[in-house]
């Protein structure tokens, strides 16, 4: 055990020179996390654009048409502002509005006369969806009038020659058109309305808080990272190949197990300090119960050093260091793919995300999303942890061995 | 201290070391003297539990290195031929961690280490990093290494290859250091004038096998007081041959042919600068035309070319 620690604090003092490479296997999946988070879970600001009115007819049907564009839940997509046609066509030239809409004078006075009008719409070529909306509201406002007119003609008639009248409106008249419009709208009502289908609506069971895309992403950006540097951590038995330190270790009284143990610590150190920080970082931005941490850090180590013992395992079996690289290399991407690191196993079609809880990462990674989305902290089943304290213990026996059947004498 | 029983290695059909035999004792230094590929390094790899021998025996302090391994090479210290460093680690935790390595510990440790770092050279770099040493630095680091748990038997394998004359020097001076202080010290070169200066016997290897053994007197003692005379030019064989021979009976000339090929002819023989004109005369009057001469006074380098018929560095 006393060259087991020997061997911890040398590898521990060597990675302390090497803080470069540490901090790359660090940043590299954080910003690639980073930058996906930011791109698939945004603020859910909406789009809001100005609708410019040139009302030139300043009729009560002018106000009223103005005024449909930003009322209800159009307001919050739509801002109407008032101004001259001049005006208005410099600004939208000047892509300072979505839409500039021309009522011309007397525009009122054909409606109600049933008479041909022409509103005039420009929108800013340079957006797409508020000028849609826009036209689209323009074109339904325009149907509307039209069925208004087909409709109810006879008392928009009355209405029109009450408006010239220079006496006040006569209340028996008033009523009248109510009654009529109110009757011709419970004619028309069943048409307009027909019967829907009925839907029973069951409530789903309460379930958890539906959880984020974002935090669904952590574990596979935390698990990249330990991945990049689990496999970075493993080819230093090949550099200590390269350098020699192997043949004279061999040559040494030192027990290669414990030689091959020390490592294993180091690297669980390197992989946890790396590991945590992804943690600790993924904590803050979802605000996640800090009583879930501790356990969720344990086994982000455990798991890297069974993946450390592996990818080194792995890497010894080759003849040379380029092979073995470029073998572990080709291991890692598509592990990395599969196992949830660019696309969380959750949003995956079932038989996809199967595969991905297969692949050693995505085991892990599974597992550290139910310990980090679910309520209460150490809730990792004890059957993972054996598994993977078994990975780790047999592909540390496996690099010893390795090391005594002539890796380290080559 | 150190025993070498009929050791041999092989690869398949290639015999790497033959039955090599020798020993050495405490506070002595014996080398292996041969060309590249001669079995030197296999030989010292058998000893130190890199490889595991086809047969015989090796022991250094009594413990056999096959059958007691852990505790042979708890007496033994090796100082390989390529550098095995810790490129990335101060000098003085490289020599912390190899004596570690060994089990030193404690106040043992930090002493050993100090002593080792004086020793070396290196006491005022023991922080700085190794891969910001020179090439002689290093060497010497890698020297340190091998001794800071002071192992009984030292084996030095080529440990000069690649240094500058200044870090060989203080290389053999640290290598007596150790002998004096009562080490046993196997060292393997190809360098005839460094196992001259600091064996006191050796063993002359080629082809896996020991070809000649004793000390560098006794070895000296076997040429007597013959020079080498090698002749390089144009020479028909037989004619040269005869030629010479005839010159022998006619002189009674103390004279061997070592090789002869038609551009080499190499000769051993008694006051050689006394005898060249004869020698010119009858080459020349063979048909012969030599364009270079050199001759060498009697050591190891003439006793392998004497021995095998080649030069050392061949």
């Amino acid at each position: 055990m006393d060259f087991a620690l020997t061997s911890f604090r040398k590898d521990l003092a060597r990675w302390r020179q090497d803080l470069l490479q540490v901090a790359l296997w660090f940043s590299i999946p954080l910003t690639i996390g980073g930058l996906i988070t930011l791109l698939m879970s945004g603020d859910g600001a909406q789009p809001h654009g100005v609708l410019l009115v040139a009302d030139q007819d300043e009729s009560f049907l002018s106000e009223l048409v103005a005024g449909a564009y930003s009322s209800g839940d159009l307001g919050e997509l739509i801002s109407v502002e008032k101004t001259t046609v001049e005006e208005g066509m410099t600004r939208v030239n000047a892509g300072d509005a979505s839409g500039l809409l021309i009522i011309p004078e007397g525009f009122g006075e054909a409606f109600l006369d049933d008479e041909p009008a022409t509103l005039t719409l420009k929108t800013n070529p340079a957006q797409t969806i508020l000028p849609g909306i826009i036209t689209d509201v323009t074109e339904i406002l325009l149907d509307a009038g039209f069925y208004a007119q087909q409709l109810f003609g006879e008392e928009i008639d009355t209405i029109q020659g009450m408006v010239g009248d220079t006496d006040d409106p006569n209340d028996v008249l008033v009523a009248a058109i109510a009654v009529d419009i109110q009757n011709k709208v419970e004619t028309i009502t069943p048409q307009l309305f027909p019967p829907v289908i009925n839907v029973e609506i069951v409530e789903p069971p309460q379930s958890e808080p539906q959880t984020s895309f974002a935090l669904l992403y952590l574990p596979g950006i935390i698990l990249m990272a330990v991945m990049f540097s689990a496999n970075g951590l493993a080819s230093d038995f090949w550099a200590e190949r390269d350098h020699g330190t192997l043949r004279r270790l061999v040559c040494s009284s030192g027990q290669l197990g414990s030689f091959v143990l020390g490592k294993a610590m180091a690297a669980a150190v390197v992989i946890g300090i790396i590991g945590g920080l992804t943690l600790l970082l993924g904590f803050l931005y979802h605000d996640l119960a800090w009583l879930k941490f501790p356990s969720s850090l344990t086994w982000v180590m455990l798991s890297g050093v069974a993946l450390f013992a592996w990818f080194a395992a792995l890497q010894m079996l080759f003849t040379n260091q380029k092979t073995a690289s470029v073998i572990s290399s080709m291991l890692l991407f598509p592990l990395l793919m599969a196992g949830g690191s660019f696309f969380p196993l959750s949003v995956l079609p079932d038989w996809i995300a199967a595969i991905g809880r297969a692949a050693p990462n995505g085991f892990v990674a599974d597992r550290l999303t139910n310990e980090i989305t679910q309520s209460g902290a150490w809730i990792i089943d004890v059957n993972s942890w054996l598994l993977v304290f078994a990975a780790a213990v047999s592909g540390l026996l496996i690099c010893a061995w390795r090391l005594r059947s002539g890796f380290a004498r080559a | 201290m150190l025993k070498v029983d009929e050791l041999s290695k092989n690869y398949g059909d290639l015999v790497a070391a033959d039955k090599v035999s020798f020993e050495s004792g405490k506070g002595t230094i014996f080398g292996l003297l041969g060309p590249n590929g001669a079995g030197k390094s296999t030989t010292i790899n058998c000893i130190s539990g890199l490889l595991q021998p086809t047969s015989g025996h090796a022991s250094v302090a009594g413990h056999d290195v096959v059958s007691d391994g852990k505790a042979a090479r708890q007496n033994l210290g090796v100082v390989p031929q390529e550098l095995a460093l810790y490129e990335d680690l101060p000098a003085v935790e490289n020599l912390r961690f190899w004596g570690q390595a060994y089990g030193v510990k404690g106040s043992e440790l930090d002493s050993r280490v100090s002593l080792v770092l004086d020793t070396i050279g290196l006491g005022d770099r023991a922080k700085d990093l190794p891969k910001e040493f020179s090439g002689g630095m290093k060497r010497r680091l890698n020297f340190g290494c091998g001794i800071v748990h002071k192992p009984p038997v030292i084996l030095l394998d080529e440990p000069t290859v690649g240094v500058d004359p200044q870090s060989r020097a203080r290389l053999f001076d640290m290598v007596e250091a150790e002998r004096d202080a009562g080490a046993c010290i196997l060292y393997t070169t190809h360098y005839m004038e460094e196992a001259e200066r600091l064996c006191d016997s050796l063993a002359i290897m080629d082809h896996g096998k020991v070809i000649a053994k004793g000390t560098v007197s006794e070895l000296r003692a076997k040429l007597g007081a013959r020079d080498v005379l090698q002749l390089n030019g144009t020479f028909p064989v037989d004619q040269t041959r005869h030629a010479i021979d005839a010159l022998v009976e006619r002189t009674d000339l103390d004279l061997d042919i070592i090789t002869q090929e038609e551009t080499t002819v190499t000769l051993t023989l008694s006051h050689a600068s006394q005898h060249l004109p004869g020698i010119f005369e009858a080459v020349s009057g063979a048909g012969g035309n030599v364009a270079e001469t050199s001759l060498r006074s009697p050591n190891l380098e003439t006793l392998f070319l004497l021995l095998t018929g080649k030069e050392l560095r061949e």
